[in-house]
Order: C-alpha cells, then structure tokens, then sequence
C-alpha cells in the first residue's frame, strides 16, 4: 500500500519543481524575508523575556540593607541588679566611650559611682530622649539613681547595643559585602585570573571565546573558559552542569543585557556577594563574604594575600580546589593565582614569596556566620519565619529587638568554657561539648544561649538541634501528677525503693534499675524526687500511669510524639535543651506556661511597628500542687543530687532544680532556677558516645558556675492559697514539733496533712540546742 | 456583662495596686562573690576534685549521709513582691495611656513594669485590666490567676483578684466560674 501511493505521487514532482526554478528568487527572498521578520520578532520576543528573567534575578542578589538586630536594652533604675563591671561593659557594647560624661554617648566612671550621657533612642514605644544620668553601684545594685540634665525619670532605658546583622527574608544566614567594603586587592586579583578586560568589555569578550576556543581544540578538551565575570554571573544565577550551546548563548545575551541595565560596579559586587564557592551539605555557599567565614572563619576585611588568592582561585572549581579536601591542589591553584597577581603588578615580589610560603590559613570546622551570638540569632530567625509574615520579612532595613542579654550571655559563655575543659580530659575531654540556655524565669524571654564549646562559631546549633533522652529531668512531671491527686499523694508518702519486673504481652520483660544499684526500701516521695531514684519514680509513675505523665509533659509544652513504653519514665523521651527550657518555665512559675521568645518587636525602616507578640501565660497546673514540687526541687539543692552547686553559689541564693543522665553518661543534663532566671544545661558528645559524666558532675558545674556570677534574687515561691506549712516527722507520718528528731518542715495542700501527731521524745536540752541553733543560722 | 462592673473592680484594682505601694523592692539580692568586675575566679580544684571529678555511674551524691541530719529549710514567701518605685511610674503611664484608651500602648508600659517586677501581683492585675479595656478576656483571666498566684496571704489582694475574675469570667458567659470566684472573694 505505502509503496503505491509513493509511487502514484512521484509523478507530480517533475512539474512543481520546474515552477519552482521559474519563480526562484522573488519566492524565495520573500520567504528569506518573511522568515527572518519572524525570526526576528521571535529573536525580540526571547531578548525580552531574557532580559525580564535576568533583571529579576539580578535584582533579587544585589546588596541589600540587612535587619538590624538589638539586644534588650538595660534598665537603670534604683534597685536595679547590675554590677559595675556589667554596666561598662554595657555602656561600651552600645558604644558609649570612657570619658567626661558630658558628651552624649560618654560616660565617666569613679569606682561605683557613674555619670552618663545617654544618647538617646527612638524605641518602637516611643522616644528615649538624652539625658544625663548618675548613679552609684553597691552590692550589684544601682542605688540613687537619679536624672541630672534632660526629663525627669524614675526608670531610663540605654541605647540597645547593636548585636548583628540578618536577612529575615532568606532561610540561611547571608554575608553581603559592599564593594567600597571589600579589600581591593581581591576584585583586582580576580579580574587579573578571570576576565583582565572586565570594565572595558560589553558583557562578552569575543577574543576571549575565540582564544580559549583554539586552546581547547589543541588541547582536544575543555582547558579553558572564556566566559567574562558577567557570563560566570549569569551562570550563577541559574546553576546547572549542562553546557549546551543554546544555553551558552542565552548566558551570552543575558550578559549583554546585564551590562545594557546596570553599571560594572553594581555587576562586580553582586558578582562578589553571589558567585558559588563551595558546598556544606545541602547548603551551597555564595559570595566570599560567607565563603571567607566557612573556609577561614574570618570577616573578609581581615584576609590576608595569601587566603584572597585562595579564593580568587577557588572560582575555577570550589569542589576539585576545596581547600579542606584536597589542600595540595589548592595550594598549587593558590601559588598559581599569586603568581598571576604579581605579574599584573598587584603585588611586587616578596610579598608574593611570603604569601607562597604560608600555609592555606583554613579554619578546622567551617563557620557560617559573622554574628557574635550566631546560638541566639539563629534561634532569632527561626522566631521570626515563626511569628511573622514573609512579605513583612522581605522588607529593607528592618530593626529587630531582642532579648538577649550581653550580661547573662557574657556569663554563660565564660561558664561553658571555663568548665568544660575541666570535666574530662583525653579524648572523650576532645569530644565533649556543652550548651547553656537562660531564660527570664516569669518572661520566657531567652537571655542568653550558648550552642556548643565554642560559641563564637556558628555551626550545629545544639541548644536547638541536639535532641537528646532528657532522663531523670523527666521525674518532676511524673512526681506533680501524682501530687495533684492530694488525697493519693503528698510530699511524704512513702514510695517503694524496690526492685520488680515489668512483663509485655509479647513477653519482654522490662527491670529498672536505680543508678547505684541499692535499693533502700521505703522513702518519702520529697526524697526519692531530691535523691533522684529511679524504682519509685517508675512506681509513682505506672501508678498514676503513663498517659497522665504524658498529658502533664503536653500541657507544660511538648509538642513531638512521645512514647508510651514505660522507659519513658526515666527519661527515653528525646528534646532539645531549648524544649527542656520551656517545660520547666512551667515549673519555676507555679504552673503557668509562658511561649518562650527572642523577639519583643520588630519595627520597618521608618519605625513603623510590625504585628506584635505580647506577653502570655497559661495555667497549666495546679499551682499548689506544683508548690509542693518546686519544695523537692529545691531540696534537691540543698540536700540532694544537685547539692554540689554551692561549692560555687553562695549559700544565700536559693535555687531549685533536677539532675539528668542518661546511660553510660551519654547526656548530662541540669535544669534548674533562681528567683530570677531558669537555666538548662546539657553536656554531652556530638557522636552520643560514653562519658564517665552525670547530670551531677557534668552539666550542674557549668549550671552553677553560670548562677554564680549573676546577681540575682534567691528563688522563693509565694505560697498560694490553699498550701499550708507543717512540721511533719515523715517516718512516722504524723505532726510533729519544729525541734524534734527527724522533723521537717513540709508544705500541704490544705486537708492532705496528717492527722495524728507524735509527741517529741526529745528532751528540754534539745529543745534548748534547737531554740540557740535557730537563733544563730 | 457591664463594662461598668468591670471598670469599678479594675478601678479597685488600681486603687489597691497604688495604695502604699511605693515600698523598697522585695526579696534581697545573690551578690557575686568578689562582684564581676573581674573575670570570676576559678573554682577551687582541691574543693571540686571531692565531688565532681569521682567518676561513677550514679546521679546520687557518694556520701551516705546519717538520716538525722538537720532538714534543710524550704524558702518561700506568704505574699509577692511590692511594686518598685520605677515599675510603679511605669504603671502610672499605663494608667494614662489607659485613660486615653490606648489598651496597646498601656499593655507595652505594663509588659516593661513585668520584667522588672515579675513577682508582684498588682503588675498582672493591672495586665488583665488592660487586656478587658481592649476586650481580649481571655489573656485577661490569665493574668487574673497569675496575679492571684502570687496575692499569697494578702487578702486585700486576693478578695480584689476574685473579684476582677469573677467579672471576667461573667463577660466571656462563664456564670458558674464567677459565682465560684465570688463565694471565693466573700470567704476572704
């Protein structure tokens, strides 16, 4: 069939191609016209669209204007809880200058007394006019504070010291540069390597092409790119490997229209912020502002030659040159770039001999971030695409208020790192990091955060990312809901220290242990929580069963799934150290639950404040109940497994808290509170290998050592209403007098007390004894 | 619900918070040893080694000590703090804003006095009272029962928080919870 239909129409071509020959060539220019007319609309059409895919891309990379991130700002005022030493500090954090006091933005010290010139400050509230403030400070506290020149007030806020920059609107932390900010000598190394010709060309260099065409095809491979700065911009824009002509030839015209819209300058620096210089996992890194901190962990303005010519370099192939993975290639590339430095007269000759001979200058573990407090500004951000609008976001310039303290953040760096070396030694020493989280007890408002040993370097960010079984931290809640059944439970009911084995339908068998291995019979519930045992917290705990202490675990703020298995009674549930912060916010305030935040404002560039969070609480428990628990809380301190917290605080501060650990010392942990702040700790290894730590010797050293240094107020519960204090003899578990054996002053929710009451059998002298030692305490 | 019964009891409220408040602020403060001018001294070896440097797999405390050992002594308060004099001049500017019906700007002032006056019932009293004049009870009942956690033995304070509760709880329609606030004020 096919073939007799071919052939019946073979006849008919003679004739129309003879009709063809006659007409040619006004056919076929019309037709050459034609075509080309489309092609061109067509051409016009693609140029247009190019142009709008490559302008918008290039506008969303410029530099922009970051966010502005504050600390809190300090409040002076009579009364108020600073040292000297913590307000200079302050005062040169928000850059006031030593000095007569006079001028704004100065102040003058003479031992406690201060005079300062504020300089003012336009909070999102309103105006902090300029004033001239003194004070003196005695005892950690600001005393006759008083407003010497400008209006009169009882309380006067500092300027907010300025603690980093961010761009809300992107997820990962981004390092702009300035091109007046940038050393020179890099966009000239980089121009003499890369595209000599980049501010006389018009986006491509033809020659350039052409010459490293040649190279390539004697080379019989590609050796050589030809491609201007501009056309390694457009590349960057749109990152793919494949390397098609028709793709060269879009990055061609997108090049030539870049160069149409925008001046070199303005090419050249967003060239610097954007062009790919390496890879951390999913996360690309671009610009060499981000990749002088990853590879150096240095601010770009700090580089020297040698480490510019490394990453001038590193443009030809940031993987095959990593200078962590491959350091001789990437010397040899360096060495190459130095050479062509000096050639182009960048640098004369011994400078070049010098920079040859020093070593790559690679920092150990790449860094992202040039902010101080990169723990706490990234917990900042995560609020921010928490709470508030991306459009908002993506606005220039905003200002962020936040609540960090420097004070407390300053406090708890120096206790992670001051501590830390000291818990273990060798390897696991090597191996152990540390993370610190303070929180205003009665705000939620973080303070501070420290995320690993080092807390200048941004990286894992384990106060938030390391979730890790809290173990024995666990105790607290399982303990409050059995005390909120008053009628089954008080503070010393007697609880069974005793071994026994759980069996599953499936025939596991589950046999808890306590730590030490003893097993002491029976003990009041107030010590088994202080002493931390393990059986009766698992008695206590099936008894009033898993569920209730899961229930309790969600009310105070867990969100992820948790575990029914009973091992979930000592602690098998995994949080962050921030998760932990916020359950226990619940226990330090009589039950009620306050959002943890770091942000109380978030203002546009004009001022203009953006939607607002504002303080919350929530009653989550029984404040009477949780009374009763906050009293085994601080026994813990005083008598229990936390006890070793006043070899550094003082007696006077009173504190309460709870020791976590996990086998084999994987996870230390300590939670605990003053009057003022909450402060959890965690000490541990990233490889969640052994230590030979507990929540005792590991993570309250650092606690304690943090608590410490912080004038604060002693932890001391208002009791509520229905709790009532009584001497109690829990043995015997009866009433009793203030200065008999074993009496112990125990609060109750009203009507659980005992009802009997033993007499004492001591005599008038111990009555006596106990009269003079309550005298001289 | 009346506002006009929610503004009298508020005005009660006010009225108590303001009343011979002007005291010192409560609680004494934990001084540093050696204050933090200086970098803090390190811990004492010798004293450290007996506790935290004994390895062991136990959470407990090594020393079994005698049983009879003195109980320590729990700390805890019958009542909140009072209000500092600068968290007071705070209150009053929030009265003002208040007055002039700016709830926000009145919650702001309010917000500040809390941070530095966390433990005194008359600051959430005054928080919940600026939560009714914005119309939002919800938060308003929070901060009515965290004031009253911290009212401690202070019956003035208490009958003044049952009352405000009870009438915040009449305004969202929750009767039987504002009886009970009420039969909790008359037993004060």
């Amino acid at each position: 069939m096919k073939k007799n239909s071919s052939s019946a129409k073979q006849p008919n071509k003679k004739p129309q191609k003879k009709n063809a020959r006659n007409g040619r060539r006004p056919w076929f220019w019309k037709l050459f016209l034609r075509v080309s007319a489309i092609g061109l609309v067509l051409l016009a059409c693609w140029m247009v669209y190019l142009d709008a895919v490559v302008t918008s891309r290039f506008e969303g990379r410029r530099f922009e204007v970051p966010s502005r991130v504050y600390a809190r700002p300090l409040e002076l005022y009579s009364g108020a809880g600073v040292s000297s030493g913590a307000l200079e500090r302050e005062l040169t954090l928000a850059g006031y200058r030593k000095g007569d006091g006079a001028k704004p933005g100065s102040y003058r010290r003479n031992g406690g007394h201060f005079i300062i010139s504020t300089r003012g400050f336009r909070f999102p509230d309103g105006n902090e006019p300029r004033r001239t403030l003194s004070l003196n400070i005695y005892g950690d506290r600001i005393q006759g504070f008083s407003v010497s020149s400008g209006d009169d007030a009882a309380i006067v806020r500092l300027e907010p010291a300025r603690i980093g920059g961010i761009y809300p609107a992107h997820k990962e932390d981004r390092i702009l540069v300035r091109l007046e900010e940038v050393p020179e000598l890099l966009p000239q190394a980089l121009m003499a390597v890369e595209d000599r010709n980049f501010y006389s060309h018009f986006g491509i260099a033809p020659a350039s092409i052409g010459r490293a065409m040649l190279a390539n095809m004697r080379a019989g491979q590609i050796v050589q790119g030809g491609s201007t700065l501009t056309q390694q911009l457009v590349k960057n824009f749109f990152l793919t490997r494949d390397q098609t002509l028709l793709r060269k030839g879009n990055e061609a015209l997108m090049s030539i229209l870049l160069e149409w819209h925008y001046e070199k300058d303005d090419i050249l620096e967003t060239y610097l912020n954007e062009v790919y210089l390496g890879q951390a996992g999913t996360r690309s890194i671009n610009g060499f502002g981000l990749a002088s901190q990853f590879y150096f962990g240095e601010s770009l303005k700090d580089l020297g030659v040698h480490q510019i010519a490394l990453l001038v370099g590193m443009v030809k192939g940031p993987s095959y040159y990593n200078p962590r993975r491959h350091p001789e290639r990437a010397t040899q590339r360096r060495n190459l770039v130095i050479s062509e430095m000096e050639d182009a007269g960048l640098i004369d000759s011994a400078k070049a001999a010098r920079a040859r001979g020093l070593s790559l200058g690679v920092s150990a573990k790449p860094s992202y971030s040039e902010n101080r407090y990169p723990a706490y500004i990234d917990l900042v951000r995560r609020h921010l695409a928490r709470d508030y609008k991306e459009a908002d976001l993506r606005s220039e310039g905003l200002r962020i208020f936040t609540t960090l303290n420097p004070a407390i953040q300053y406090a708890a760096e120096y206790a992670v790192t001051d501590t830390l070396p000291r818990l273990a030694s060798g390897d696991v020493g090597k191996a152990l990091e540390a993370t610190l989280v303070v929180t205003a007890k009665d705000t939620g408002e973080v303070l501070a955060l420290v995320g690993g040993k080092d807390p200048q370097f941004a990286g894992f960010n384990r106060a938030l990312d390391a979730n890790r079984p809290i173990g024995s931290l666990i105790k607290p809640f399982t303990y409050l809901a059995a005390l909120e059944q008053p009628d089954r439970y008080t503070l010393m009911t007697p609880v069974l220290d005793k071994s026994f084995t759980l069996e599953f339908d499936d025939g596991r068998r589950w046999q808890p242990k306590n730590y030490s291995g003893e097993e002491r019979g029976e003990v009041p519930l107030h010590r088994a929580l202080s002493k931390s045992y393990n059986l009766p917290a698992v008695r206590v705990g099936l008894d009033v069963g898993v569920p209730a202490v899961i229930k309790t675990l969600r009310a105070f703020g867990v969100v992820t799934p948790i575990s029914e298995y009973p091992s979930m009674l000592l602690g098998s549930v995994a949080m962050s150290p921030v998760t932990v912060a916020q359950i226990y916010q619940g226990l330090a305030t009589s039950g009620f639950n306050t959002p943890l935040r770091t942000i109380r404002e978030v203002t546009d560039s004009a001022g203009g404040a953006l939607s607002r969070y504002s303080l919350e609480v929530d009653q989550v428990a029984d404040p009477a109940a949780v009374h009763l628990l906050q009293y085994a809380m601080q026994e813990t301190m005083q008598e229990g497994t936390g006890r070793s917290a006043y070899y550094s605080v003082s007696k006077e501060l009173t504190l309460a808290g709870k020791t976590g650990t996990t086998s084999d010392g994987r996870d230390s942990w300590f939670a605990g509170f003053s009057g003022d702040l909450l402060a959890v700790a965690w000490v541990g290894r990233d490889d969640n290998g052994p230590t030979a730590l507990t929540g005792a010797t590991g993570a309250l050293p650092v606690w304690s050592r943090f608590m410490a240094q912080v004038p604060q107020h002693g932890f001391s519960p208002v009791v509520p209403d229905g709790v009532s204090y009584h001497w109690v003899n829990p043995e015997k578990q009866a009433l009793t007098d203030e200065y008999c054996d074993n009496a112990r002053l125990l609060p109750f929710i009203s009507g659980s007390e005992p009802t009997q009451r033993v007499s004492c059998s001591g005599t008038l002298e111990r009555k006596i004894r106990g009269w003079f030692e309550g005298l001289f305490q | 619900m009346s506002r006009q019964g929610i503004f009298y009891v508020s005005m009660l409220a006010a009225f108590l918070s303001l009343a011979g408040c002007a005291s010192g602020p409560g609680g004494s403060i934990y001084v540093p040893a050696g204050g933090t001018e200086r970098a803090p001294e390190p811990p004492q070896t010798t004293e450290e080694k007996g506790e935290t440097q004994v390895w062991r797999k136990s959470e407990q405390t090594e020393s079994r000590e005698p049983e009879q050992q003195r109980s320590s002594k729990p700390s805890y308060q019958d009542a909140g703090d009072a209000l500092s004099p600068a968290a007071l001049s705070l209150v009053r500017e929030a009265d003002g804003l208040l007055k002039r019906g700016d709830a926000q700007g009145a919650i702001v002032r309010l917000e500040r006095a809390q941070r530095i006056a966390p433990r005194s019932a008359e600051v959430y009293f005054k928080l919940s009272e600026a939560y009714v004049a914005g119309n939002k009870f919800g938060p308003a009942e929070q901060f009515t029962l965290k004031g009253l956690s911290l009212a401690g033995n202070d019956t003035r304070m208490q009958r003044a928080g049952w009352l405000l509760l009870a009438d915040i709880r009449r305004a969202r329609g929750n009767l039987a919870g504002a009886s009970q606030a009420e039969e909790r004020a008359a037993a004060l």
